[in-house]
């Protein structure tokens, strides 16, 4: 029973770590930009979508085809900013418009092109067991992806607090005008969100080609993962996106380990009903702190 | 010389609401130039369209005998030209320090900003203390050094100043006009919006009155009757 549990909840953090690289990104762009990519997920998941183009066609190992994901999804970065960046009024409703629409194309540009079948990586290590302590199973993958996760959303955290550019993104967060006035180009500093966001995107969607399954439909539940994780943590706080996005896959995992697989969903909904109830700015949001 | 600048015939405003009808002046390099006059006249959208933060619809703005107008915040920062906005535009997420720091991010006052924290923490050693308290927790007072201590961070050539003594105790506005008037003797450029007239006289180079987003009145510092100015001050307040 113990270890039973002790697996839940090793499991439960293994998701949280990729669960946080997906909600870091969106929580970033939310923080420079006030805008909400509802595409965020989509771009996720080009990015599984290139790593298994790269495998099955040239037989490139997933970890080897991050920089060319990196630059795809870079570049439909890039294209979402473009366009975002032409909004010229109400660009908190009508980013979320745009937004949602480009992740409507892009989910039917992979059924297009890939189809509704469902892919993981064909190369056997990424899948192998590896157990810790005689007790806790998991993918090498899983465990390899989430210590490179932290490693760069710490590199992130670190950007933000200890560089100019980092620095200025926070200060874009807390009051835009005063950062005019303190010399930040808002757009830069955007594009340079966007671009994080996009290597965050990249190596989330690898992590879930190896360690999970990807199909085109799974575009949107990540956006409204990282959404409802974004929003647990307080919009915008990057430890408390961290700590929200464990809980959620701590008490996901638990739920399919003592009840049923098929209401993992309604628990991580439940979470975050119950958190909203009794805060409602989230669980570190009582000011809008990016990286505090 | 050429002045450090000349606002001609200026007109701005938000959109549909246009706030200066008709405004002009000129600001000495080197001197304190005081800019006076009731809430609403305009002041601070005078100081928000110099920094491009306003749009101007005609007129024009020279710093240095350069044209501005049309140019963008950060350019105008990058060449020196700084607005110390009122203690409520501080980072209030973001510790003292990194809102020095933030000071500090244009290009040419990077290499500096360790000499330039030492100055603003000897200016003010209350900043020095709460270093590494979150600037959203800091009395009006503080907020109002960091707003200051940030401006002087980004070693400023023409410091515009946006009414620092509002909502300030007596003590405070002490401390804070005795650092404004080392400024000026160390020769900065300094255009003051203030709305405490009798303080803001005694380190006026030049004075400019505004009204209803007009100029009204421009003279030497030491040639203004304060009771004159007032009287002014008041009676178009009531037309």
């Amino acid at each position: 029973m113990i270890e039973l549990t002790l697996q839940a909840l090793f499991s439960g953090l293994l998701a949280g770590g990729y669960y946080a690289t997906v909600a870091v990104g969106l929580a970033l762009v939310f923080g420079a930009m006030r805008v909400i990519n509802l595409a965020h997920g989509e771009l996720v998941l080009l990015a599984a979508y290139i790593a298994y183009a790269a495998e099955s066609r040239y037989g490139i190992n997933p970890v080897m085809a991050i920089p060319i994901a990196l630059v795809v999804v870079a570049s439909a970065s890039a294209i979402v900013y473009a366009l975002l960046s032409r909004i010229e009024h109400d660009r908190e409703i009508n980013s979320l418009i745009l937004t949602f629409g480009i992740g409507i194309i892009m989910t039917n540009g992979i059924l297009t092109i890939w189809a509704a079948d469902i892919h993981s990586t064909t190369n056997p290590w990424f899948q192998d067991s590896l157990v810790i302590a005689d007790t806790l199973f998991a993918m090498n993958a899983e465990v390899a992806f989430f210590i490179g996760g932290l490693a760069l959303m710490a590199g992130v955290y670190w950007w933000l607090n200890h560089s100019w550019q980092g620095r200025a993104v926070r200060a874009l967060t807390s009051n835009r005008n005063a950062a005019m006035l303190m010399g930040v180009n808002p757009r830069q500093t955007e594009i340079l969100s966007f671009m994080i966001a996009a290597l965050l995107a990249t190596f989330a969607g690898v992590a879930i080609y190896t360690g999970k399954t990807v199909f085109p439909s799974l575009g949107h539940v990540l956006t409204v993962k990282a959404f409802i994780i974004t929003v647990l943590a307080g919009m915008g706080s990057i430890h408390g996106v961290l700590i929200g996005a464990i809980m959620i896959g701590v008490i996901e995992s638990l739920t399919v380990t003592y009840l049923s697989a098929s209401l993992q969903e309604l628990a991580g909904m439940l979470l975050f009903l119950v958190v909203l109830f009794v805060s409602p700015s989230g669980l570190f949001g009582g000011r809008r702190a990016l990286a505090r | 010389m050429t002045n450090a600048l000349d606002v001609v015939s200026l007109r701005a405003g938000y959109g549909a609401i246009n706030v200066l009808w008709d405004v002009s002046l000129t600001a000495e390099t080197g001197k304190t130039t005081v800019i006076v006059g009731p809430n609403g006249a305009g002041k601070t959208t005078l100081l928000r369209a110099i920094m491009g933060l306003v749009p101007v619809t005609a007129g024009d703005i020279r710093v240095n005998g350069q044209s501005r107008k049309g140019a963008k915040t950060w350019d105008t920062v990058a060449d020196g030209v700084v607005m110390i906005p009122e203690g409520r535009m501080i980072f209030p997420d973001m510790s003292v320090e990194d809102n020095l720091m933030m000071g500090a991010f244009p290009r040419a006052c990077r290499a500096g900003w360790k000499r330039n924290k030492a100055m603003v923490f000897d200016f003010f050693p209350r900043l020095a203390e709460r270093r590494d308290q979150i600037a959203g927790t800091l009395s009006g007072g503080e907020a109002q050094m960091l707003a200051i201590g940030r401006g002087l961070m980004e070693q400023p050539r023409v410091c515009l100043i946006d009414e620092p003594s509002l909502g300030l105790a007596p003590v405070v506005v002490d401390e804070i006009f005795r650092i404004l008037g080392q400024l000026r003797a160390d020769g900065m450029t300094i255009i003051l919006v203030e709305q405490n007239t009798s303080r803001a006289l005694k380190i006026a180079d030049h004075v400019h009155l505004m009204q209803s987003g007009k100029v009204v009145l421009s003279e030497r510092g030491d040639a203004v009757d304060l009771d004159r100015l007032h009287a002014l001050y008041f009676a178009h307040d009531a037309a």
